[in-house]
């Protein structure tokens, strides 16, 4: 006999989180890219099809005909039924199947299974996991992406790393003066300030106030505000789910701070591949003219993280994983793995 | 030497307000609480959680751990969180507190939520409960509920009018036994627990007594399936204590632990920022990871199975075994 213990599980001291729950909420496209033909993604290596009803709400199927293993998103949607253009089963947005073409009865039970899916935020999330737990778990709010005085753009694509390197990536904010000088403000080449590490039973946010300095060239094109200026800033990132990161950055001017929301929707195609869906909004000159000075700074950063947690999944596919030294500004990064431990073990659906 | 970067690492704490008192029974209220700043949100959480409650101010704070006992999903409960009292004359004097100074309209501090009581996923769950043990089994049945797996509680109370939340367990039917003891006698956990059930996880919390007998019992079982929660510490002799070194390996540092100061309180003079709350080996929150060395476990959280393991240690209470631990801190 063994009492079990789910808390501070040890971890394993050899690297990334590859595993996520399938409790949870994952973003599997833009809310643009789903309309009346039928959408195929994937998520923990399993096909996830999207479509719309005629009323315009999604629903989310397995991506596989109950009769012979074709994808439903290869069909074609009928009025509210999505129809396999291999077998001509018709499915319901319910999953069941509502007529097959060679008899009058339907088989009892054929169904394939439909998941839970909610719009939020201008992505189309779908709950993996057990279904009757996802209304009791409420997306976290990201008012940056649904309130208008925001103004945000953003991009996404696949990078071909495990999702808990892209998590990794975003707890160690740290890197980035090395990875990218041109973005990273002059406050990050300086001797950092306070980490601020702030945990609760699934979520992590850390945070960091810079004393007044100089902005990056951009900072100031995009804000307007003058290059010889010291401004102090505030930091923040926020493991708000295991498919949902959320950062901020804060330039202090008398007033309302001029804010940066970076949300990143990621969703583990399979233990090596993601989705990554980012956002950048921010409270400032909504105007296109700064939307242009922004978007290729980061843009071009994100590729660069792409490029390098790429090349961090080969070297880990090559060689395995090993210990790796860890120094006191991984707290966070710790503890977001520690979640994450949890929740796989809390996990209900398989 | 360079300066590395300061890192501190807490757990949230926030002001919240106590929105409403309800007897649950004889003996047992329950506090709703709600943040106190407009605008702030409690953060969300999973059955088997608990929080600490710091009660009373200066000489007189308390610290106390309560399971969260609402329904983590109901719409309704996501803006509050619901908190279970017994009150209890030999008690540390939290109880006392709840019962006897706190109103609706009184504002606490708290801190968390954590969870070392999780409910880990199963197809089959038999859930034990003695007394004001059902607080944090409460959710994990509406959870079991909505997952679709198949369970039954068996509930036992001093007496009817003493056992806490019949009229939401009443909403189960037969899933639910209630046993108080003055018309049925204790628990049968021979019956209960004689034989083991296939692919069933055991999630028991309640007094001492019954988790030591429920241990007992489960002895028999696969190892794994028994989960329980315990808050109280396990008594210690610090009179015994020797002065071991500590290597702490993230932050580079090797320091001395003297016989009347513990790894966590040496960790906090040298300004290596560590989570702890409760500094008696009951919450589990100061839990680190164990690199090297011999660990003398003192406390609650770990079983005998972990223990033995040495992967990880209490830095509250626990100490070293040999002269020499390394951690990854």
């Amino acid at each position: 006999m063994k009492p079990h213990k789910t808390g501070r599980a040890h971890a394993s001291g050899t690297g990334s989180v590859t595993r996520f729950p399938r409790d949870a909420w994952y973003a599997l496209a833009r809310a643009d890219e789903v309309g009346r033909s039928p959408a195929g993604r994937v998520v923990h290596g399993t096909g996830v099809v999207l479509y719309r009803t005629s009323a315009g709400t999604v629903a989310a199927l397995a991506d596989r005909c109950a009769h012979r293993p074709y994808p439903l998103s290869l069909g074609r949607v009928a009025g509210d039924l999505l129809i396999s253009s291999y077998s001509g089963f018709a499915y319901g947005p319910d999953g069941r199947v509502v007529s097959v073409p060679t008899q009058k009865r339907v088989p009892v039970g054929a169904a394939v299974r439909a998941y839970p899916v909610r719009e939020y935020a201008g992505l189309v999330w779908v709950w993996t996991g057990s279904p009757g737990l996802a209304s009791r778990r409420p997306l976290p709010a990201l008012p940056w992406l649904t309130e208008p005085d925001w103004t945000t753009f953003g991009a996404d694509w696949e990078t071909a790393a495990a999702g808990g390197l892209l998590q990794d990536n975003f707890a160690d904010i740290t890197h980035v003066p090395h990875l990218d000088p041109a973005l990273a403000p002059p406050v990050l080449h300086q001797v950092p300030p306070r980490l601020d590490v702030e945990v609760t039973e699934q979520q992590v946010r850390f945070r960091r106030d810079f004393p007044p300095a100089r902005l990056q060239t951009w900072q100031s094109e995009a804000t307007g505000l003058p290059p010889e200026g010291e401004y102090a800033q505030h930091e923040e990132g926020w493991f708000a789910a295991p498919g949902l990161w959320a950062d901020r950055w804060d330039v202090l001017v008398p007033g309302e701070p001029l804010t940066l929301h970076f949300t990143h929707a990621l969703t583990p195609v399979d233990e090596r591949r993601t989705r990554h869906y980012w956002a950048v909004s921010r409270n400032f000159s909504p105007k296109p003219e700064t939307t242009g000075i922004l978007r290729p700074i980061l843009d071009g950063y994100y590729r660069k993280v792409k490029d390098a947690l790429e090349v961090m999944q080969a070297l880990v596919d090559r060689e395995g994983p090993a210990p790796e030294v860890r120094v006191r500004a991984d707290a966070a990064l710790l503890e977001v793995r520690r979640v994450m431990r949890r929740l796989l073990t809390e996990d209900t659906a398989r | 030497m360079t300066l590395s970067a300061e890192t501190v690492l807490h757990e949230l704490e926030m002001d919240v307000v106590v929105r409403s008192v309800r007897v649950e029974s004889d003996g047992v209220r329950s506090l709703e609480l709600a943040p106190a700043a407009a605008g702030d949100r409690l953060p969300p959480w999973t059955p088997g959680a608990h929080i600490d409650v710091l009660l009373g101010s200066g000489a007189d704070a308390l610290v106390r751990q309560y399971s969260l006992c609402g329904d983590a999903g109901e719409a309704e409960d996501r803006g509050s969180w619901r908190i279970a009292v017994l009150r209890t004359e030999d008690s540390r004097g939290g109880s006392r507190y709840v019962h006897d100074t706190l109103r609706e309209g009184d504002i606490v501090t708290v801190r968390g939520p954590r969870n070392h009581f999780a409910l880990a996923g199963s197809p089959r769950y038999l859930f034990i409960a003695g007394g004001i043990g059902i607080t944090p089994i409460l959710p994990m049945l509406a959870q079991a509920e909505a997952a679709g797996a198949d369970w039954r509680l068996v509930y036992g109370g001093r007496s009817r009018a003493a056992m806490a939340f019949t009229d939401r367990l009443a909403a189960y039917g037969g899933k639910v036994a209630l046993v108080p003891q003055d018309e049925q006698g204790p628990l049968d956990l021979d019956g209960l627990l004689g034989t083991p059930e296939p692919d069933t996880l055991v999630y028991c919390c309640g007094p001492a007594g019954l988790l030591d007998a429920v241990e007992a019992k489960c002895a028999s079982w696969p190892s794994g399936v028994l989960h329980m929660e315990r808050f109280t510490p396990i008594a210690a002799d610090d009179a015994q204590n020797l002065e071991f070194t500590v290597v702490l390996q993230r932050s580079g540092l090797t320091l001395t632990v003297p016989a009347d100061k513990s790894v966590y309180s040496v960790c906090r003079e040298n300004d290596v920022s560590v989570l702890a709350s409760c500094l008696e080996g009951i919450c589990g929150t100061c839990e680190t990871e164990v690199l090297d060395g011999e660990v003398e476990h003192r406390d609650a959280i770990l079983d005998e199975h972990e223990r033995a393991a040495n992967n990880t240690m209490m830095i509250c209470v626990s100490r070293c075994r040999g002269g020499k631990l390394t951690l990854d801190l």
